[in-house]
This record gives structure tokens, C-alpha cells and sequence, in this order.
């Protein structure tokens, strides 16, 4: 179980900004804007085969040439007021059957990112990942923001368009960051880096469906750009936001009409009275959404 | 703490050969080609993997009545010069098992070779030729292997969305220990995926007989090839519907999967029928 890595770039101080996949691929689609967007160099590669089973295998002629792994790349970037680390990995190393990772893998894999974050003296780290909210898929999504000390929430508050976990309406004092894009602040945080969980919001109805949501990611990188006090243009993912637009809206008419007028109220009700939908419309929401997904997976 | 390679016999082979069969794959064929080695050449368990750090051990399997428990073990055919490993699929943990069982075969049996089989799933029909093939891991034994008629100019890629099997993995991680061999893939007729199909074993038992001078007597497996087709013969007779689907796939047209899934639900129940 090994990093390997290219070169040793001389870096000061740099942040770190980290993505694995997860609902929307939320977290994964802002690193991988910032990377395009900076022309972030390759930096190097945690050995996969400890973590993941092989994604590919490629054949010529009869012979076995290669077999491919989901791919854990760290980039990095010299800009002139900051330097910047990055890391992606194509999937979370679930293990045993699990969606996202938890156990001995994800904190063996979050402790070989850190490694690298302490290699090049990093003092912040940022992961981001989705906030499941009850809100509506024409609405901006808003960024929920949680910290590893109370400095980091303050400054956390004065982000655009962000909020902390905890002042979202009925969330209650208390939570949790499934997978790898919660665990590795926890890791930080026990290691002495500064860690920010950045979670743009995915309406609950959409979060069981395999699509990216790159809305959310358009906020959280709008909020990252400003973090890190980097010019990074959100436009840069609106094509692609526009691309899935059409495909939710598709599906959102596909909904049976009771259904998409009860979400449809949350525009009105979220714009002009926060906190108005009651647990009794999300139980009844939530047992038809999921009603409805399972018919789709019965004509399948 | 118990070790995870545990040996309970000490074999002792000259420059053996590998050869590797899963649990699980289409008609059970790797566990059924394993099995018939085991049992042909009085192959003799010496060595087993724990299951505890590679499966999930929260409860038990039960098949037909019957308790199931992930096995990994090592069976010695020292006469033959053969290493046969037969296991359960790992559930995770894949490179560190598969390692495992190289660091057996490689440090200390001093395996020179190694074959996996595996089953492809056809959708021609069982009276057709099994155009079986295979694999390799290096073109040095492709040429060698193609006086068997085994290779084929095959290009491949894993689907999107799809993963390679545990053979090419195997077959992988061989490679990069310095161990070469053939994944070996024998078609079954999809209809016969969940009942028997003694054909496509005799097919890769054929190969394995010749490539690793073996001495088998085949006969019996012939003899069960030849009266599984008296079988479908006779079920042909009594249901015009099953005689319709093979006879559509003998004249080399698809079927629908409609089609395709009453063929095999009917098969599978009046060979049961049959059986009593």
C-alpha cells in the first residue's frame, strides 16, 4: 500500500482540496472543475489494488495486456497568492458491498491522502459532498458548511450563499458525513489540520437517482473560489448543469401529479416561509417518491 | 491468532502447474473441471486459506437444504505434478488473497504455469461444436498454446459499467509475479447455465488431458455429454415449445429474451421432471 508520486514540487503552504464520488457526485464534479479550471499538474497516485476491485481489463490478440483500477490522482497547482493540492479518487473503497466507505479501507485511504497534505506542509483541508435538503431542483442550491474548530464556523459563516449544518431548519444540533468525503475531515481533524466540509444541496427526490447534480457543485465551487480566494469562473460547469436540467426535468414529469404539485410548493414555501414544510409532507413526499422509483425498477 | 495460510500436508512437486476453479460461474464449470481432477487423480487437500479477513461471514448460506461455507484450498496431485486451487469468490480483499494463493503456488510449490477456467454463457444451441478458447498472459505461450487450437485473435475491453472477472484478475496478478498461464473459456448453451452441462467440462478436461499429460479416460463424460443430449432429444419430442426455440437457434436465428427465458424455465423443469 503505497503513494507514489511524480515529482517534489516545492509547494507553500498549500490547501488541499479533496473529491470521491457520492450522491450527485457533488464533491467529485468541484474538484474536478478547480482541476480543468487551474490546469492543475499531476502530482501522483495512491496504489489502487489494496482499495478496489479492477475496473477494466483490456485484451489484443488473445493476450491479457492490462487491467485497470479506478484511478486516486493528487494534482497540484503554484498560483501566485496560493498553492493548491488536489485529489480525486473515481470511487470510494467500499470494501464489503457497501455504497460508500467506512472501516479499516477509508481510514487507511484517508490517512494516505493526509500523508501527502503533510508531506507539503498543507494546513487546510477541504472535502465536499451532498446535503440531501428538502428543497426544489429550480432553487439555487445552498452550501451547508461544517468545520474542525469554532474559528474555521465563523469564518465558514460569512461564506456566500452557505449555511451551517446545524441552522438548517429542523436538522437539530446533530449529524453525520456518510463515506469518505466526511471521514477524512474527521482524520484531519484528529491529525491537527483545519478542515471544511463544503455539502451543496440535492433535493431529497433526486438524491436516490444515479445522476451528477452539477447545480449543487456550480454553489459549493462559487464558495470554494472565494474560500481560497481564487478567480474560478462557475460558469465553467454550466453546460454541463444545463445538460442535467433537462434530464430532471424529464424525470421530474414523469412524477405523478400529486407528487410534483406537493414539491412544487416547496418554491413557494421555502422563498417566502423557511421552515414550513412539516415532517408529516416530507414522510408522505418520501413514500412516494419511493413508491415510484420502486415501479420503475419492477418494469425494468 | 490463527494464520491465514494454513498447510496441513507438505506435498512435493517437481515444476508444477496451477490450475485455478471458482465456485459460482455459469453451470458451476470451474468447481465441476477442479472437482473431477481432484477426484481422477486422488488429489489430496494440503493447504487452506482462512476465510475470515475475505468473505463476509455474517451468517451462513444455505442451498438445496444444505449449509455452505466459503472454502479456499489447495489440492495436491504430486504423480501429475499438479496444483489444483479450488475456492469460493472472495468478497473483498481480492489482491491480498489472490497474492495469497500466488505465494503458495509460487514460493512453495514452484508452480510454473498457471490455467483458470471459467464459463461463457452461449447463446447458440447445445448441439452446435463448443468453440472453446482461451486467454493468455504472454505471446510466447500464446504461440506455444495455439498447436491446441486454444487461441484467438480476440480484442476485448471490459464494458463501462462492467468488471473483469476473477480469472483475468488471477490471470493478472500471475503476470506480474512472473507466472504466466491462459484463462480458459468454454461456452454454455445459456439454457443449460443452471442445470449441467458435462459437454463444455469435457471440453477443457480435453485440453488440460493433452497440455499437462494427464492420462484421463474421458468415456464417462462423454457418456453423460451424449445422454444429456438423449434427454433434450426426448423433452423435444413431448414439448413442441422447446423444440421450437432449439430448432430456431439450430437454423441460426436469435431469439427474443422473452423467448430465450421460457426455453430455459422449461428445460430446467422438465429435465427435473425427469430426474424425479
Amino acid at each position: 500500500m503505497a503513494v507514489r508520486l511524480y515529482g517534489e514540487p516545492g509547494l507553500r503552504q498549500p490547501d488541499m482540496v479533496v473529491g470521491w464520488p457520492g450522491i450527485g457526485n457533488i464533491g467529485l464534479i468541484v474538484v474536478d472543475a478547480l482541476r480543468q479550471a487551474l490546469g492543475a499538474e499531476e502530482l501522483g497516485e495512491i496504489e489502487p489494488w489494496d482499495f478496489f476491485y479492477p475496473s477494466k481489463v483490456v485484451i489484443r490478440g488473445g493476450v491479457l495486456e492490462t487491467l485497470e483500477f479506478p484511478g486516486n490522482k493528487f494534482y497540484y497547482r503554484q498560483l501566485e497568492h496560493r498553492d493548491l493540492l488536489l485529489f480525486t479518487g473515481e470511487e470510494q473503497p467500499s470494501g464489503q458491498g457497501r455504497e460508500y466507505a467506512e472501516g479499516g479501507k477509508a481510514y487507511e485511504m484517508a490517512n494516505l491522502v493526509l500523508d501527502v497534505a503533510e508531506e507539503f506542509g498543507c494546513r487546510r483541508v477541504y472535502t465536499s459532498g451532498a446535503a440531501v435538503a428538502l428543497t426544489h431542483h429550480e432553487l439555487r442550491p445552498k452550501v451547508w458548511a461544517v468545520a474542525t474548530s469554532p474559528q474555521l464556523l465563523a469564518e465558514a459563516k460569512g461564506y456566500v450563499n452557505t449555511v451551517l449544518m446545524s441552522e438548517v431548519e429542523g436538522r437539530g444540533n446533530f449529524g453525520n458525513i456518510t463515506g469518505l468525503n466526511g471521514l477524512l475531515i474527521g482524520v484531519a481533524r484528529k491529525r491537527g489540520f483545519e478542515g471544511v466540509c463544503l455539502m451543496g444541496e440535492i433535493p431529497d427526490y433526486l438524491s436516490r437517482i444515479p445522476f451528477p447534480y452539477p447545480r449543487a457543485s456550480q454553489s459549493v465551487l462559487e464558495v470554494l473560489g472565494a474560500a481560497l480566494g481564487i478567480a474560478i469562473d462557475p460558469k465553467a460547469l454550466d453546460s454541463m448543469a444545463a445538460q442535467m436540467d433537462g434530464v430532471i426535468s424529464n424525470v421530474f414529469r414523469q412524477f405523478p401529479p400529486e407528487v410534483r404539485e406537493k414539491i412544487d410548493q416547496r418554491k413557494h414555501e421555502i422563498q417566502t416561509r423557511p421552515g414550513m414544510i412539516t415532517d408529516e409532507e416530507e414522510k408522505w413526499l418520501k413514500e412516494h417518491i419511493d413508491e415510484f422509483f420502486k415501479g420503475g425498477e419492477k418494469e425494468q | 491468532m490463527t494464520e491465514v495460510v494454513q498447510f496441513s500436508a507438505r506435498p512435493e512437486f517437481r515444476s508444477p502447474t496451477l490450475l485455478v476453479g471458482w465456485a459460482m460461474d455459469a453451470a458451476r464449470l470451474g468447481w465441476r473441471v477442479t472437482g473431477h481432477l481432484i477426484d481422477r487423480l486422488g488429489g489430496q487437500p494440503f493447504c487452506h486459506i482462512e476465510p475470515l479477513d475475505f468473505f463476509p461471514l455474517g451468517g451462513v448460506t444455505i442451498e438445496n437444504d444444505l449449509v455452505l461455507f466459503p472454502e479456499s484450498t489447495f489440492y495436491a496431485c504430486p504423480e501429475k505434478d499438479l496444483v489444483v486451487f479450488r475456492s469460493t469468490p472472495p468478497g473483498h480483499e481480492w489482491y491480498r488473497f489472490l497474492n495469497l494463493v500466488l505465494d503458495v503456488a509460487q514460493d512453495y510449490c514452484h508452480v510454473r504455469e498457471m490455467y483458470t477456467v471459467g464459463s461463457m454463457i452461449a447463446l447458440g444451441p447445445h448441439t452446435a461444436p463448443r468453440q472453446f478458447f482461451g486467454t493468455v498472459s504472454s505471446r510466447e505461450l500464446k504461440t506455444e498454446l495455439s498447436a491446441y487450437g486454444l487461441t484467438r485473435e480476440v480484442d476485448y475491453e471490459t464494458p463501462p459499467g462492467g468488471r473483469p472477472t476473477l480469472n483475468s484478475y488471477s490471470l493478472w496478478v500471475g503476470k506480474r509475479r512472473g507466472i504466466y498461464g491462459a484463462n480458459l473459456w468454454a461456452p454454455v448453451p445459456f439454457y443449460l447455465v443452471s442445470s449441467d452441462d458435462p459437454a463444455s467440462y469435457r471440453t477443457v478436461l480435453g485440453f488440460l488431458d493433452e497440455r499437462l499429460d494427464l492420462g484421463l479416460d474421458l468415456t464417462d463424460l462423454d457418456e453423460q455429454a451424449k445422454a444429456l443430449n438423449e434427454r433434450i432429444d426426448r423433452i423435444r419430442t413431448s414439448s413442441p415449445a422447446v423444440d421450437g426455440y432449439i430448432r430456431k437457434l439450430e437454423e441460426n436465428v436469435g431469439l427474443s429474451q422473452g423467448e430465450g427465458e421460457k426455453l430455459a424455465k422449461e428445460l430446467e423443469d422438465l429435465l427435473r421432471e425427469e430426474e424425479g
